[in-house]
């Protein structure tokens, strides 16, 4: 690579600046300068003439570094805190928590894809005023639901079971007798029985309805009536627009008393007609509330479980329990990856936003850094 | 210390260091009126600020590390935003200002060099082959790493050679004024 010669520089640059002549009186110019100026006495506080010592820079690391611990730590924190208060209602493939340990783990969906399946899905009513459960608020004035003693919390799930082959028909009546034992009622039926000519397997589904305090033991008899492969459940307080209808349908009444009372002093036809007009308008009003304070009412008092049942044909027996300890550890490695996989999952949120936060805080850093290198040399 | 013994220090620092800052700025520049109002700002805040001078340090680089961030300033914040430059900023008019017209060949040529270099190359070769700064001075002055300064320089020189006015080979001005001096 050409580069000018050094020496030849240093000569021009030489005659270049000797040939720039020296302004007449420049120095005694400064000097006056200097003695006029208020400023003259000395200052100390610039600090850009000696030696940089990277204080800057060390504190504006550490406090990004410090910045990117907690952007990390905090949504770590809450991944494992609140979110799963959030989920525990919700029961998916086997991990029934708010009603205990539903599914033991040796029953997972592994094993129940290769045996006849089952689906119950369920709605519960749960009309205790000590529930602690996590519940979506659905109702209108949820501030209003927190003044009452008794909550209306609507709840649904979704179960998978597995049964052995022939076993169908058995199910099903096992279902009918759970609901009718636990104070329900079987709402609809529909299945479809296998022939050994079609070469089908029997599926079908039932609704049941339970009352809501029986729904936990209905769902573990369920379980229990086969394999199951997935339990889902969801709850919905819906107290806070019980409770609106409720305050609607008291302020109509109160309307309605007055209207009478109107009514029951006018002598004019027309003023009379009026009147039952508004009472017309009124009733019919409460009659619409009161239907929806019903419909509530019972959704909230009875639970309402569907089961989908389907039949594989496939020996149960066999993939119930692994049969050999390698069949055993090849279940568990596969669960194993799963966990991990989840695991990887979930932490790439929060890594992909603590990254985010590094770079925003490195530019910003540097930023605030070039900043002060221009204001030291301004100063300089 | 009094004021009075103070101004006749800065007295001192004017008379040891004016010419070679002011022609420093010059070149740094490249036009009269900035150099020479940068480098009374410089000297001035330089005698302001003269107890952060690092004791046992070197006055010489400390000081051109006030003109050099002054001209700095100049170049980044005064000069791009002018409207309309006066005849006199432009570098060929200040060139012609001096009477000796044996350098303004050479002027013309190193300054139009210059000129097309970016700020920070031309500073580091103003520092080095004019100030005769090393490149460790250069360094403090400029408040980058010796590394910085030598590829600094050794860019700056690669851009020089390759300027069509500082040809070293060709009959530029340059070489004509010495073969007839010669």
């Amino acid at each position: 690579m050409t580069t000018f010669d050094e020496e030849k520089l240093q000569r021009a640059l030489r005659e270049t600046a000797d040939g720039f002549a020296i302004s007449e009186g420049a120095v005694d110019l400064i000097l006056d300068e200097a003695r006029e100026s208020p400023g003259s006495e000395k200052q100390t506080r610039i600090r850009s003439l000696v030696e940089r010592t990277g204080r800057v820079r060390s504190s504006v690391m550490a406090a990004a570094a410090c910045v990117v611990v907690l952007a990390v730590a905090v949504p770590l924190f809450n991944a494992e805190g609140p979110a799963t208060a959030i989920k525990a209602p919700h029961v998916v493939h086997g991990a029934a928590a708010p009603y205990g340990a539903l599914l033991p783990p040796s029953e997972s969906s592994l094993q129940g894809l290769t045996a006849t399946g089952l689906t119950v899905q369920g709605t519960v009513s749960n009309t205790s005023a000590t529930t602690t459960k996590t519940v979506g608020k659905t109702g209108a004035n949820a501030s209003e639901a927190s003044l009452v003693t008794s909550l209306r919390v609507e709840e649904v799930g979704t179960i998978q079971l597995t049964v052995r082959d022939q076993k169908f028909q058995t199910t099903l009546t096992q279902l009918t007798d759970f609901a009718t034992t636990d104070g329900g009622f079987v709402a609809s039926t529909q299945s479809h029985i296998d022939t050994k000519a079609s070469h089908s397997f029997s599926t079908g589904t039932i609704v049941l309805q339970v009352p809501e305090h029986n729904f936990t033991m209905l769902v573990d008899q369920v379980r229990h009536a086969g394999f199951a492969t997935s339990v889902v459940t969801s709850a919905n307080d819906v107290t806070g627009q019980y409770v609106d209808l409720q305050a609607r349908i008291s302020a109509l009444q109160v309307s309605r008393t007055q209207y009478l009372k109107i009514m029951s002093r006018t002598n004019s036809i027309g003023g009379i007609l009026a009147v039952q007009e508004q009472l017309d308008s009124i009733q019919s009003q409460i009659e619409q509330y009161q239907a929806q304070l019903n419909l509530l009412n019972s959704e909230t008092t009875y639970a309402t479980l569907t089961v989908s049942l389907s039949e594989s044909g496939h020996s149960v027996v066999a993939h119930k329990h692994p049969a050999t300890g390698v069949d055993k550890a090849w279940h568990e490695s596969l669960h194993g990856f799963a966990a991990g996989f989840e695991w990887l999952i979930r932490i790439a949120g929060p890594l992909l936003f603590a990254l985010l936060v590094l770079a925003a805080l490195l530019a910003l850093g540097r930023l605030m850094w070039r900043a002060t290198e221009r204001r030291r040399s301004r100063l300089n | 210390m009094s004021d009075a013994v103070d101004v006749d220090e800065l007295r001192t620092w004017l008379e040891d260091g004016y010419a070679s800052s002011v022609r420093t700025a010059y070149l740094i520049l490249g036009n009269r009126p900035d150099a020479e109002d940068a480098v009374q700002e410089s000297f001035l805040r330089a005698w302001k600020f003269r107890d952060s001078l690092v004791t046992g340090s070197s006055f010489k680089p400390w000081l051109y590390r006030v003109v050099v961030n002054t001209c700095n300033s100049k170049l980044r914040k005064e000069i791009p935003h002018r409207h309309r430059r006066r005849p006199d900023d432009d570098l060929d008019e200040v060139a012609e200002i001096d009477d000796r017209t044996a350098h303004i060949a050479v002027t013309n040529d190193v300054m139009t060099a210059l000129k097309d270099l970016p700020a920070h190359l031309r500073i580091v070769i103003v520092l080095r082959y004019y100030a005769d700064l090393n490149e460790h001075d250069i360094a403090n002055v400029i408040g980058r790493q010796p590394g910085t300064v030598k590829s600094r320089l050794n860019e700056a020189r690669r851009r020089l050679a390759l300027h069509p006015a500082l040809q070293s080979e060709a009959p530029s001005p340059i070489n004509a004024r010495k073969e007839s001096q010669s």
